[in-house]
């Protein structure tokens, strides 16, 4: 991500104050809205502070608390992993799939809008839509699966289908996005070397393997580390699809920090839990980042 | 530079103009989980309302996120003048010191007019924090149409018999799924479907959920197991399980369910004009000494608002009876089919209907045991429902779950007491 | 503060290509086709699902959901229930809030994604690697990060909404619009995009303009804006998809001051009136409303920005 260095006509003074000037907004919003923040953060990390109160400062206890001794931070942490690699793990290959048939295919225009529909659509109504869909008893598929004389799952009210349901509520929602991120990679392939693979009498396969993919690697790349990324962090779908229910089953750490914050109003626990989760998922975005670079050498 | 500009005068002018709700002049607010419609008469009232140049608005708050929203709000120094709160989150409003303590007049009516079971209930340390509101209590809830039509033309009289009554009329699928329940539990957000009727169950084996003080809690003993083995034989006989609703009962797919009253206007739109053949409301069937839970809703007063004085003035406005009939809560909650523990008003309201009357008669016997008021009552109430519902889906055996569960509990107790 | 998702992919003339090259063996090449339109048309089915399921169920009335079993289609459609939506709930006003929100973040993350990403494309100075590091940085940050803190930021901001100086005694900017724009006025992705975009733009247009004396403000006015237009039409789209959609942070500030609520949020803290069997169906109409405008919009500006490259703008800066 080298940024070109544009040409300058009579040195580095070109511009004088001007790009400090249009800079200036970001520059006092990269300070008040995140520096002060992050800092205000992890201050608050250290303390024990319910907001009618005053904070005290506790040292480390919250993150021991947090580590050693609260069982329900680590079950989150697990539901966590569980959500966001289900989720990268099936909607990446799947987008992918979907973007070699889509990439092919007539009528893009209508199939474009059709899966780009989640994306437009707000995560109340994504949570609220699929509770009808997948009501136990009297859901749209459940219905439909018992009209053929099979019994559905118990989407929402069992422990593992509903962890099951809010991934692949997740995948539904993403899908359309990645898939156009590929379709775009794909197109931006060049002929000319589909040609010469061909002339070379390459098989279909062989183009896939050794042409394709390697050129759309920074797709790929990019796809699963931000699928990543959001997988580990969100929680407004859960929120409003399961509450993190039943029974704990699909709580994760995002939102067990939230609502230790205001539900709880233990600020200072809060703000360790979130700090230790954006260091898990710091240090697993740079090993995946590595570890995909690598291959692609 | 132009949008830019224009972007920061948007902003700007946003920002300089802080919403009126918090000015000082604007209407009081009374901050309710009712729905603007269930809340209709009371909405009059409040429209008409104007003393000394004090006006008031209704605002509706998520039952579910009521006492999340009430400490939001405080956080950000934007709180209603009147809240009405139920009794279990109470003690952590008092705690927080969100509520104001009442003026000696005040406190004063609600001992004189209010039965003293449910004076209890808004009372915290020895202090009343507000006026009674909506009173509930639990029974057993029949639809008399399926257990007729499985052969039985009374509601069970005792345990064994509910079992199999409800055996009889649950039917399934041909894929196995419940198809009509002969018992459901109510699958709520807070938990009270599981908690509520444990409670009652609990009271009817004769013991309650915690010591006097509140130091200790009382979940592991035998009367505990026993009572939340009664709710998980019921799901081990197949007679309910948890993808089953109580809530779903005015649709007729269910046999009894062990609910509160407040539910009767919706079995009146599910039932139409057979309400009153097929519903029938009969004590809970554990035995004679057979007890069951009531809780409370209060008027009390935010001890932010800078217009305490009004707010009180306000809040008796709507509970004293008026000339011509209840008070505006009183004609409000009558209509949601919802009880009140204010006598003036249960005395200008009349006979009650036949649903109502065995909740009222077992207020009036005594039978209906108040729901303690211990601090952090919502999170551990959060707590006791998950351990339930994992003993009513076989993850769990009752008397190990209770057992950690019991320790949970304790655990909170003793921070505060 | 976390980004609009990047990419809507234009077709390019790739597409022609790829078709192409597909041409090994008619035989193949029909039965692939087969099988293509079937998994797109699959998941195509799958897209729309629970769009049509809402609006099937917006059309049930009591009669059918008091029913045992309760019947999947209304047995004698609602169409009333739109009209209720607008009477029984405070949606006007959640809808002017969505729009106000939404148009002042729009509007902010546009201007300063503009201006910000052109002075890291075309000026050389002191410190730009570091901004410019910053900027693809703090994308690595997601937004649960800063609720807590922000949330107390606001609150403590001195001499607002009757705090003192010390930031006590009052709400600070909570309940206000400014609570729900500031923390989105500048898109870190949005800077990242339209640098990108300046990028590609040569410089000798910005050179010559300037040996003509032209100012900096003039050269970015006339010359350099109305070539990204394409652009800033993609991330408008973007912005004001994302912020339609917020939800967790507008709750969050809102929670207390209905009067602000957007729609999602005052659908989401409404559900104790959709609580009970007859009212799902206003639930589901009122679902339906808070999505159709996003969807006419996107409709409206699609065509704005699907002949461009926008996915080139992605391609640049991977």
């Amino acid at each position: 991500m080298r940024p070109r260095t544009p040409r300058v006509v009579d040195g580095p003074a070109v511009g004088g104050w001007a790009p400090w000037l249009f800079l200036a907004p970001l520059l006092v919003f990269a300070f008040v809205f995140f520096l002060l923040p992050l800092g205000f953060s992890v201050w608050l990390s250290f303390t024990r502070w319910n907001p009618l109160g005053a904070p005290s400062w506790v040292g480390l206890r919250q993150f021991e608390y947090l580590l050693t001794r609260d069982d329900t931070f680590w079950r989150t942490v697990v539901n966590t992993f569980v959500f966001a690699f289900g989720f990268v793990a099936i909607g990446v290959p799947l987008a992918l799939l979907l973007a070699f048939a889509f990439s092919r295919a007539r009528g893009k225009a209508i199939w474009r809008q059709i899966y780009y529909l989640p994306q437009l659509t707000n995560i109340v109504a994504i949570a609220y839509l699929w509770q009808f869909v997948l009501d136990d008893r009297d859901g749209l598929i459940n219905r439909a699966l018992g009209a053929i004389g099979l019994r559905g799952p118990d989407w929402l009210t069992d422990p593992t289908m509903a962890m099951v349901s809010v991934v692949l509520v997740m995948i539904w929602y993403d899908a359309g996005k990645n898939m156009l991120i590929f379709s775009a990679a794909l197109d931006g392939v060049d002929r000319a070397i589909y040609d010469a693979a061909t002339l070379d009498g390459a098989g279909a396969w062989r183009t896939l393997r050794s042409v394709t993919l390697p050129i759309i690697r920074p797709a790929f790349t990019f796809v699963t580390i931000t699928s990543f990324i959001t997988g580990m962090g969100f929680f407004s779908l859960i929120l409003a699809m399961t509450g993190g229910g039943p029974r704990g089953a699909t709580e994760v750490t995002a939102l067990y920090t939230y609502r230790m914050a205001f539900e709880d109003l233990r600020m200072g626990r809060a703000s360790a839990g979130a700090l230790i989760l954006f260091a898990i998922i710091g240090a697993l975005s740079l090993l995946q980042f590595r570890a995909l670079r690598e291959r692609s050498r | 530079m132009l949008h830019q500009r224009m972007a920061a005068l948007a902003c700007g002018l946003a920002l300089g103009t802080p919403v009126a709700a918090i000015a000082q002049d604007g209407p009081l607010t009374v901050a309710m989980h009712y729905t603007q419609e269930q809340a209709a008469p009371l909405l009059a009232c409040l429209d008409a309302y104007e003393a000394d140049g004090v006006t008031a608005e209704y605002q509706q708050i998520s039952y579910r996120d009521y006492l999340q929203t009430v400490l939001t709000g405080r956080l950000g120094g934007q709180s209603p003048d009147i809240y009405n709160v139920y009794s279990i989150w109470a003690a952590q409003m008092v705690d927080n010191g969100v509520l104001d303590a009442p003026p000696v007049a005040v406190s004063k009516l609600v001992s004189e007019t209010y039965s003293a079971g449910t004076v209890d209930a808004v009372t915290i340390d020895g202090t009343v924090w507000g006026v009674p509101t909506e009173v509930s209590a639990y029974m057993l809830v029949s639809n008399m149409a399926l257990l007729r039509e499985a052969g039985y033309d009374a509601p069970p009289a005792t345990w064994e018999e509910l079992r199999e009554i409800a055996r009889t009329v649950t039917a399934r699928n041909e894929q196995g799924r419940i198809e009509t329940a002969g018992f459901a539990f109510a699958d709520s957000s807070s938990g009270a479907g599981f908690v509520h009727p444990f409670y009652a169950l609990l009271y009817s084996e004769g013991a309650r959920p915690y010591s006097d003080d509140f130091s200790e809690a009382n979940l592991d003993g035998p009367e505990a197991e026993a009572a939340l083995e009664r709710m998980a034989e019921l799901v081990g006989d197949g007679i309910t399980d948890l993808s089953v609703d109580a809530y779903d009962f005015p649709a007729g797919g269910i046999g009894m369910m062990i609910m509160a009253n407040w539910l009767e206007s919706e079995i009146r739109a599910g039932f139409g004009d057979s309400f009153e053949e097929d519903v029938v409301v009969s004590p809970i069937p554990a035995g004679a000494d057979w007890r069951t839970l009531q809780y409370a809703f209060f008027m009390g007063v935010d001890s932010n608002s800078d217009r305490k004085e009004a707010a009180w003035d306000l809040v008796r406005h709507l509970n004293a009876p008026r000339e011509d009939g209840p008070s505006c809560m009183g004609e409000m909650l009558s209509g949601l089919g919802a009880l009140t523990a204010n006598t003036a008003d249960n005395a200008a309201m009349g006979e009650p209907d036949a649903f109502t009357a065995p909740y009222l008669a077992a207020l009036e016997e005594g039978r209906a045991v108040s729901q303690p008021n211990v601090m952090q009552a919502a999170e551990i109430e959060g707590m006791m429902a998950q351990t339930f519902e994992r003993v009513l889906a076989g993850d769990a055996e009752a008397g190990p779950a209770l057992e950690s569960l019991d320790g949970e509990v304790e655990d909170i107790l003793f921070e505060f007491y | 503060m976390s980004a609009p998702d990047p990419i809507v992919a234009g077709e390019t003339a790739g597409v022609a290509a790829t078709r192409r090259l597909l041409s090994g063996g008619a035989l193949r090449r029909h039965a692939g086709g087969v099988l293509k339109y079937a998994l797109l048309a699959l998941g195509a089915g799958l897209m729309i699902l629970p769009f049509a399921d809402m609006f099937v169920g917006a059309l049930r009335g009591p009669a059918d959901v008091y029913a045992n079993p309760p019947r999947y289609l209304p047995s004698e459609p609602q169409w009333g229930v739109y009209a209720r939506v607008f009477a029984e709930l405070p949606m006007t006003r959640w809808f002017a809030n969505s729009v106000i929100v939404t148009g002042l973040i729009t509007a902010a993350q546009v201007a300063t994604s503009v201006t910000a990403g052109y002075a890291l494309a075309k000026y050389e100075f002191r410190g730009r690697a570091s901004i410019f590091q910053l900027v693809v940085g703090a994308q690595m940050f997601p937004f649960f990060l800063f609720i807590i803190p922000i949330f107390f930021l606001l609150r403590f901001v001195p001499l607002m909404g009757g705090n003192d100086i010390a930031g006590q005694g009052g709400s600070g900017l909570l309940g206000t619009y400014a609570a729900l724009c500031l923390p989105f006025i500048v898109t870190w992705y949005g800077v990242f995009l339209m640098r990108q975009f300046f990028m590609g733009i040569p410089d000798d247009l910005m050179e010559a303009a300037r040996l003509d004396g032209a100012s900096e403000y003039r050269i970015f006015r006339s010359i350099m804006l109305p070539l990204v237009k394409p652009a800033i039409a993609t991330l408008t789209l973007f912005s004001f998809v994302y912020h339609w959609n917020e939800f967790i942070w507008t709750m969050t500030v809102t929670r207390s001051a209905p009067e602000l609520q957007t729609l999602p949020v005052g659908i989401y803290l409404l559900q104790g009136a959709f609580e009970s069997l007859d009212q799902k169906s206003l639930q589901q109409a009122a679902l339906a409303v808070s999505i159709l405008p996003v969807i006419v919009v996107f409709l409206a500006l699609q065509r704005l920005f699907a002949a461009s490259d926008t996915a080139n703008a992605w391609q640049g800066g991977k």
